[in-house]
């Protein structure tokens, strides 16, 4: 209404070219897709029982109609192949493409670049939600649904609801840094609670454990499905922020006066991320690094623009965390390495080869 | 590597041997004297025991305010009948439920709290949080009785138990029982010429014991082969085994010591992905062990083997 | 229709107000140039016209009250030059001015090609054509305050207000942006409010000049109005030479004491 059509005499009629716009480059979005496959590719074929590549490939094409027709694979392998080994790469390839584009935008919103994807307290409220789950009512199940996972969401939205809440009297949600401090605080009051719950019923004390260190190593397609529409919703409505996540970075006035909510925004993009964090949270347990590092590593590598870091992150992530699986069930097989062991020891050198070779490049 | 290993737990048992006999001598009660009337204990005091940690501890009389912060401890001086010389046991003693249950702690021990009971012997599995350097400061003998390596193990420390609180016949008619029931169980499986393959579940996410523990070593006993022998020495006694493995292994017999924390039964095991085509889960040879008396290395491990060795015939038998 | 006019606006800080009873207006094309101490509350009047801090009274823009206007169509009459812009390192020149069509485009929306033809021609016109495609980090500083000008225009917004646009440049480079922004104000009729430290500039090239003191306004009208020797003794407590140059406006020259 109030604006003016201020060149109109002057638009040119030929479609002419703007230059320095980001766009993914196309060479990095092919890199990143290879990587992801050739990461899945070695995630089927690896495993502490040993399959060969023509087993696998059959086994692939065995159940797709008219191509796997007449091809007969081993049962005993298929299953291994179909029930364990086939929905844990794909469940790995979920949780890392997750952490790594909740990172990006925890990164994003905060304007930190230490924010992670349990900055907010989610996985500390994950945990405590597991725990009291697992010590108060171990076994129970609502709707046929394991009570677990579901008391971890709860968990998750209560710490970071509780989280905003606070930031919010504090700051007026106007400084991130008060946001964050809330945060740390409310992580820090949960996990708390959650060794106060955990000392007085060691009973329950491996379960829990075993609990936050993951449960990649039982994965079937249950967890597949169970995370799937959370992860879905969760990166597809980061993605579609990428343009604001882009405008964020601006400062806080110049954003207002342009009419973008950074309210609204950060309140949107905080749900998703953390929606999508907590559903991983339950299925993976807390996998440190993830969110931190690939983000990072592409805006050092490839460009800061959320047009290409957030969907980057989501191939790099998860071809990083289905490696590091795959990783932790060879290394020491037929036994079982922690993931987080795994992405820790990868990750931590590769971000500093990283830091190093791109010296100067802001962060 | 692995011959070293080997010498390495042989030189251990002899060790273990020696302190026994050693054990004996200093209390000139073992093996002979038939007590005439068991509940009255005819042993002199004071006691010297030279717990398996290397330490001699010295008890100048009979104990009669015992602190167990072991649950196996309890379940041992239960088991002699020192209970009713026993007045406080730790949080996780759950057996015998007549024992004193108390909100004592073995894993953070609180000097003042076991102090407030003025004991006259503190037992425990582990010396956490300075527990043996305070306890000796309120001049209370303190024995340490940690996991026992093997059944032998256990049978010295229900020996030593026996000594400390002046029951060494009960404890001895023990050790004879138990090992004379251990001898049935072992006589009547046959020379199997099919390995048993078994597999232990310690949780719900695949962490397993080899046979360098103590459950480990009851599966030798009975002559099984246990699939998280084949985990290598990279990682602890307990590792966590992957599922792939777990199924291309085959297990004929499943021990579940996860029912009370995990609540795994055979059906929450036939219902994981891919475990339905495994053997023992076919043939319904699944055992739910009480997790406690599985993780223990207390008297009622004879329930727990004799579970066992009835499974193991039925597999034996099936074959 | 862009004139902007305040009438009895006051804004307060934590109870304490900065700017009282303030009643102001300014016509469609004109360049009012706030002027003040420091402390004068002529930043808090720039933001209160773009409802970046909550006030009393009323402001106009066009006619239309601004709290009643949802914030993309504020964006869309108002943008705003804040005093130092942030300046995300690794952005382009070209994707920074593309921003500024964000009150143009939907909650989600994308820009289309005519957004970018509307960039395109801002930088053209501001001479960033050569550094579209240079990230923000690397310019200097007045190539920096010539792309916040492009994002401010990119906005298409008929009310320009600026924050101290010359801070931190030297003299050539002052000339040279002022100079830029009054062409522009005149070929596309922006109404320009601007906070101003440097009294000769602000008297230059503003039609008028506001003075603020404590938040309220004590004198306004053109340069040899308002930039007085006693006024500027009393309320900057500065001992100056007020000099008038035929057809070259006010000079203000701080004289030794």
């Amino acid at each position: 209404m109030l604006g003016v059509k201020l060149f109109s005499t002057r638009v040119a009629r030929t479609p002419v070219l703007l230059g320095g716009l980001p766009r993914l480059p196309w060479a990095w979005a092919a890199g990143g897709a290879l990587a992801l496959l050739a990461s899945c590719g070695v995630g089927v074929l690896a495993g502490p029982v040993h399959i060969g590549f023509g087993t696998v490939t059959q086994a692939l094409l065995a159940p797709i109609p008219g191509l796997g027709a007449g091809i007969s694979v081993d049962p005993g392998q298929a299953n291994i192949l179909w029930s364990l080994r086939f929905p844990r790469v794909v469940l790995g390839v979920l949780v890392g493409g997750t952490l790594a584009v909740a990172g990006a935008a925890y990164q994003g919103v905060f304007r930190n670049p230490l924010a992670d994807p349990y900055l907010l307290g989610a996985a500390a409220g994950a945990n405590l939600g597991a725990t009291l789950a697992i010590a108060l009512a171990p076994g129970t199940s609502v709707f046929g649904v394991n009570v677990i996972p579901l008391a971890a969401f709860v968990g998750a939205g209560a710490a970071v609801a509780g989280a905003y809440a606070l930031g919010r009297t504090v700051t007026g949600l106007r400084s991130t840094t008060g946001l964050i401090l809330a945060g740390v605080a409310i992580a820090a009051f949960f996990n708390s609670i959650q060794s106060y719950v955990q000392q007085t019923q060691t009973s329950s004390i491996r379960q829990v454990y075993s609990w936050i260190l993951g449960r990649l190593v039982t994965a079937g397609w249950d967890d597949v499905l169970l995370v799937l529409p959370y992860v879905v919703l969760s990166v597809a409505v980061i993605f579609v922020h990428r343009r604001l996540l882009d405008a964020l970075t601006l400062g806080e006035d110049e954003i207002t006066s342009l009419g973008i909510s950074v309210r609204r925004v950060r309140l949107i993009v905080v749900v998703a991320a953390t929606l999508g964090t907590a559903a991983v949270v339950a299925v993976g347990g807390t996998i440190a690094f993830v969110g931190i590092i690939v983000p990072h590593a592409i805006r050092l590598l490839v460009g800061r623009s959320y047009r290409v870091v957030v969907p980057l992150s989501v191939l790099f992530g998860a071809a990083f965390l289905v490696l590091a699986d795959t990783a932790a069930r060879t290394v020491v097989a037929p036994a079982e390495l922690p993931i987080g062991v795994i992405t820790a020891f990868l990750g931590a050198p590769f971000f500093i080869v990283v830091m190093r070779s791109t010296r100067g490049a802001p962060l | 590597m692995q011959e070293h290993r080997r010498r390495a737990s042989a030189k251990l048992a002899a060790q273990i041997g020696v302190t026994a006999v050693a054990a004996c001598l200093t209390l000139a009660a073992c093996g002979g004297r038939q007590s005439s009337t068991p509940n009255v204990p005819t042993v002199h005091f004071p006691v010297s025991i030279t717990a398996p940690g290397g330490a001699t501890v010295t008890i100048a009389k009979q104990p009669h305010r015992v602190v167990s912060l072991s649950p196996t401890a309890t379940e041992m001086l239960f088991a002699i009948g020192a209970g009713s010389q026993v007045i406080a046991v730790d949080d996780q003693s759950n057996y015998p439920a007549s024992a004193p249950k108390t909100k004592l702690s073995g894993f953070q021990p609180n000097i003042e709290a076991i102090a407030a009971y003025s004991p006259d012997l503190v037992v425990a599995a582990e010396d956490t949080g300075g527990l043996v350097h305070g306890v000796q400061a309120l001049n209370v003998p303190m024995l340490v009785e940690p996991a026992a390596k093997n059944l032998n193990d256990s049978y010295l420390q229900i020996r030593q138990l026996g000594a400390a609180t002046g029951r060494p016949a009960e404890a001895d008619s023990l050790v004879g029982k138990m090992r004379s029931e251990v001898g049935s169980f072992v006589a009547s499986l046959s020379k199997t010429s099919r390995q048993v393959r078994v597999y232990h579940e310690l949780d719900n996410t695949y962490y397993s014991a080899t046979s360098n523990t103590f459950i480990g070593q009851v599966y030798k006993l009975f002559g099984l082969t246990n699939i998280a022998d084949s985990a290598t020495s990279a990682t602890s006694d307990y590792p966590q085994l992957s599922a792939e493995y777990i199924v291309a292994s085959n297990p004929d017999l499943i021990v579940l010591a996860d029912t009370k924390c995990c609540q795994q039964d055979l059906s929450s095991v036939a219902a994981r992905p891919g475990w339905s085509v495994i053997t023992a889960v076919k043939t319904g040879q699944v055992i739910g062990a009480d997790d406690d008396i599985a993780s223990r290395w207390g008297p009622r491990i004879i329930d727990f083997m004799r579970a066992v060795a009835q499974h193991v015939q039925q597999v034996e038998k099936a074959a | 229709m862009s004139d902007v006019s305040l009438s009895a606006v006051t804004v307060a800080y934590e109870g304490r107000p900065v700017v009282r009873d303030l009643d102001l207006a300014v016509a469609s094309g004109e360049w009012l140039s706030l002027i003040g101490p420091n402390g004068a509350g002529k930043t808090t009047v720039l933001r209160a016209i773009t409802r970046l801090v909550p006030f009393d009274g009323d402001i106009h823009i066009g006619g239309r009250a601004v709290a009643r206007l949802s914030s993309r169509d504020l964006a869309r009459g108002v943008a705003m030059l804040v005093q130092e812009p942030q300046m995300p390192a690794g952005m382009t020149v070209s994707q920074y001015a593309l921003l500024g069509r964000s009150p143009h485009l939907g909650y989600l929306g994308k820009e289309s090609s005519r957004d970018r033809r509307i960039v395109r021609d801002v930088l053209r016109r501001l001479g960033l054509d050569e550094l579209a495609s240079r990230a923000l980090d690397r310019l200097s500083g007045g190539e920096r305050q010539r792309a916040a000008i492009a994002r401010a225009l990119a906005q298409q917004a008929p009310v320009l207000l600026i924050d101290e646009p010359t801070t931190s440049l030297d003299v050539g480079r002052q000339q040279s942006v002022l100079e830029l922004i009054d062409q522009l104000r005149r070929e596309q009729e922006l109404t320009v409010i601007a906070a101003m430290h440097e009294l000769t500039l602000a008297g230059q090239y503003a039609d008028r000049l506001a003075l603020l003191v404590g938040g309220r306004l004590v004198a306004i009208g053109s340069a040899s109005e308002v930039l007085t020797e006693p006024a500027i003794a009393e309320h900057y407590r500065a001992q100056v030479k007020v000099i008038e140059m035929n057809g070259s406006g006010t000079a203000v020259v701080p004289v030794r004491r």
